[in-house]
């Protein structure tokens, strides 16, 4: 078997690329800085003796994306089971009236760059066993806020990008699956003041491989995010705006 | 250069630094990377200093004005040869974390200290020593070579043949030359399945140096605990541990293998609340485990136990509560301990403070720069801060010079610029050598700034 991991040097994905390479699954793994791929390849070689392949990729420039991954497709045989892409960021200024190079890049690596990898990657899936696509949210996109402005957009468009991949690639049997992730450990959350304490990426890791091949379209991880999302949806506006997080 | 959408945005994140034996600095700067990206920003503007598991009984992972760089995501297995018995791992790579996978090559690393959450980093700086340091001498002469980050120098691969001086300052440098990112070491075959642990008796603190001496050669670990309880009766009573290598079916061993990396940071010891140790306490604890101990006489444990005998035992150092506790350990030249421990007996009588642990290695080799290394008998008390504490510190600083002896630096976080001065002949080489390196002194720490390097 093997697996996909866009976005893999570092938080979730780093954590996605473990834990299928426990699993014996071959893995090839993409990010942007080949120095943390090769070093996360050599890794899970090193422990699980599976194969791996490194991509490295600048997800802000989809058409880099687009280059690369044309390039890999027409060169290695590889078909993939799963295909995840634990990818994606916001940057400081990320808020109403932030300047077109913010939202440009933030809306590439979240959305763009997504979708042109999941194009070019989609021939490549294996034609037997279960298959499974698997994009990653956030409970930021559930109601907008002053901060996160374009990275909670791009999301809210992600998980719309990804109830179409499902309701096109059901007649195949391809199992697509979008998590909506609470707080996580990653350096997008590290120094802040949270709500509550954010989950390890390995937990979150380990939950997503442990589900994969199931269907269930679109899933908030923990799941007292789906309760506390439908509450911040229905909470009156005179009450939201006051809110501080 | 365009900054990362990645790029790690915790400059003014902070943690609260306090060292392991208790010493609170209150509030630091902190950033945990998990990418190389992160080296490129880094700039000698600022003061850092790099940060492994944080279990240094001293503060020398952070600093009033340093940032500190937490490495722990860097925790990769970047090489293995198991031909050539090399592995290359990142500076985060916890000790238990790879024992285990060694283990699994029926290899390891024969300098280990008794805890598995230690990080490779951390030891490498501290250039710590093992179960028998006589005959493996310490960290650094498992380590193959180094890669080493300084803003102003980049990534540089140091070993004994490529900048020897540099090497040897940044093993047992407290992590003034840089950022350590990962290190080629030098695994050992495991000579056999299990360890067998005998314990003799030891009647008095005069008979310590003669009973090491004539254990060492037929032992692969060795190492004693005293009862320094009673300083106006029996003093330094206890026994030697002898450990050989031993080949048994596994289910012959004492206990069952433990889980090797368990949770042990210096804020969880702290948390313990109040210190348990007093006079009489320690006194009950220290008879009781003689006598438990004593009466075990031989026994085979697995060698993650015998490597790793702390892991079990954590509540011990949480049991001096959020005060914490001081470690004093001195190297001793063999011929003059007798004289060190009558000296040590005095002064711990007239302090009253309890002792709750004292223990003895043999050492070797020869001294170098700050390492805590050199011939001699290593003596170690453990001690509640407060009361006495500090004068019975001064008085052993005293007798250490008296002595000729040298105090480990990482292990007591008061130890004084000048006591280091005196024992330790080459600290102005040390210091030429890193302002040499790094003009502008960027890697900082409470430790460093105490020592004046």
């Amino acid at each position: 078997m093997n697996a996909l991991v866009f976005g893999a040097s570092a938080g979730v994905g780093r954590y996605l690329c473990r834990t299928l390479a426990a699993l014996g699954q071959n893995v090839t793994i993409v990010s942007r800085d080949i120095r943390d791929l090769e070093a996360e390849g050599a890794h899970c070689k090193s422990l699980h003796g599976i194969e791996v392949e490194c991509i490295a990729v600048d997800a802000d420039e989809p058409h880099n994306v687009f280059d690369v991954l044309t390039a890999y497709v027409s060169r290695s045989e590889r078909r993939f089971h799963t295909l995840l892409f634990p990818v994606g960021g916001a940057l400081e200024d990320d808020q109403v009236g932030s300047s077109i190079d913010t939202m440009e890049r933030t809306l590439n690596i979240n959305l763009v760059s997504v979708m042109t990898a999941i194009g070019i990657l989609l021939p490549r899936l294996a034609t037997d066993g279960k298959r499974t696509i698997v994009g990653f949210g956030s409970i930021a996109s559930v109601r907008g806020r002053n901060s996160n402005v374009t990275y909670a957009a791009a999301k809210r468009g992600l998980e719309s990008y990804f109830q179409s991949l499902r309701y096109t690639l059901s007649p195949d049997g391809v199992y697509v699956q979008f998590y909506r992730l609470g707080y996580v450990a990653t350096q997008q959350t590290f120094g802040k003041r949270l709500l509550i304490p954010a989950m390890s990426p390995a937990i979150v890791a380990s939950a997503v491989v442990g589900d994969l091949g199931r269907n269930f379209g679109a899933r908030s991880l923990p799941w007292f995010w789906f309760p506390a999302s439908i509450v911040l949806r229905l909470l009156p506006w005179s009450l939201f705006r006051q809110l501080r997080f | 250069m365009k900054p990362a959408i990645d790029k790690p945005r915790s400059a003014e994140s902070s943690f609260s630094a306090i060292s392991f034996d208790g010493y609170d600095l209150g509030q630091c700067a902190f950033q945990r990377p998990d990418r190389y990206a992160f080296f490129d920003y880094l700039s000698t503007a600022r003061r850092l200093i790099a940060r492994g598991a944080g279990l240094s009984y001293a503060a020398a992972s952070f600093g009033r004005k340093s940032v500190s760089i937490e490495m722990t995501s860097f925790d990769r297995i970047l090489r293995f040869s198991e031909q050539d018995r090399i592995i290359e791992v990142e500076a985060g790579m916890r000790l238990g974390k790879l024992f285990e996978f060694l283990a699994h090559h029926e290899l390891y690393l024969p300098v280990q200290p008794g805890h598995g959450a230690l990080s490779i980093g951390g030891c490498i700086a501290a250039d710590v020593h093992g179960k028998n340091p006589l005959r493996d001498g310490t960290f650094i002469n498992q380590i193959q070579s180094l890669r080493l980050f300084h803003p102003g120098h980049g990534i540089v691969e140091i070993s004994n043949d490529c900048n020897p001086d540099l090497f040897r300052t940044t093993c047992g440098g407290y992590g003034s030359t840089g950022i350590i990112i990962s290190a080629c070491l030098r695994a050992a075959p495991i000579p056999a399945s299990a360890v067998e642990i005998e314990v003799t008796s030891v009647s008095n603190a005069h008979e310590i140096a003669a009973q090491l001496v004539a254990a060492v050669t037929d032992c692969d670990f060795l190492y004693s605990w005293h009862d320094c309880t009673n300083p106006s009766g029996v003093f330094g009573r206890g026994y030697l541990v002898k450990g050989r290598f031993v080949n048994v079916p596994a289910a012959s061993c004492a206990r069952a293998p433990r889980r090797h990396t368990r949770r042990l940071s210096a804020d969880s010891r702290a948390a313990g609340g109040v210190n348990i140790y007093n006079c009489w306490s320690t006194r009950l604890m220290n008879l009781a485990y003689n006598r438990m101990t004593r009466n075990i006489g031989a026994r085979v444990q697995t060698l993650d136990r015998a490597l790793f005998p702390i892991h079990g035992s954590e509540w011990y150092f949480r049991a001096f509560g959020k005060s914490g506790f001081h470690e004093y350990q001195a190297l001793v030249p063999v011929k003059l301990f007798d004289r060190y421990m009558s000296g040590a007996r005095h002064a711990i009588r007239k302090s009253r403070v309890p002792i709750t642990l004292a223990s003895a290695k043999l050492f070797g080799g020869n001294a170098d720069l700050l390492r805590f290394c050199g011939e001699g008998i290593s003596f170690a008390l453990n001690f509640p801060r407060g009361g006495g504490a500090t004068e019975l510190m001064r008085d052993l600083d005293f007798l250490l010079g008296e002595v000729g002896g040298r105090p480990n630096i990482i292990k007591d976080s008061r130890l004084p610029q000048a006591t280091v001065i005196a024992a330790y002949p080459e600290y102005s080489r040390f210091r030429s050598i890193l302002h040499a390196w790094d003009p502008n002194r960027v890697f900082r720490s409470e430790l460093t700034d105490r020592l004046g390097l």
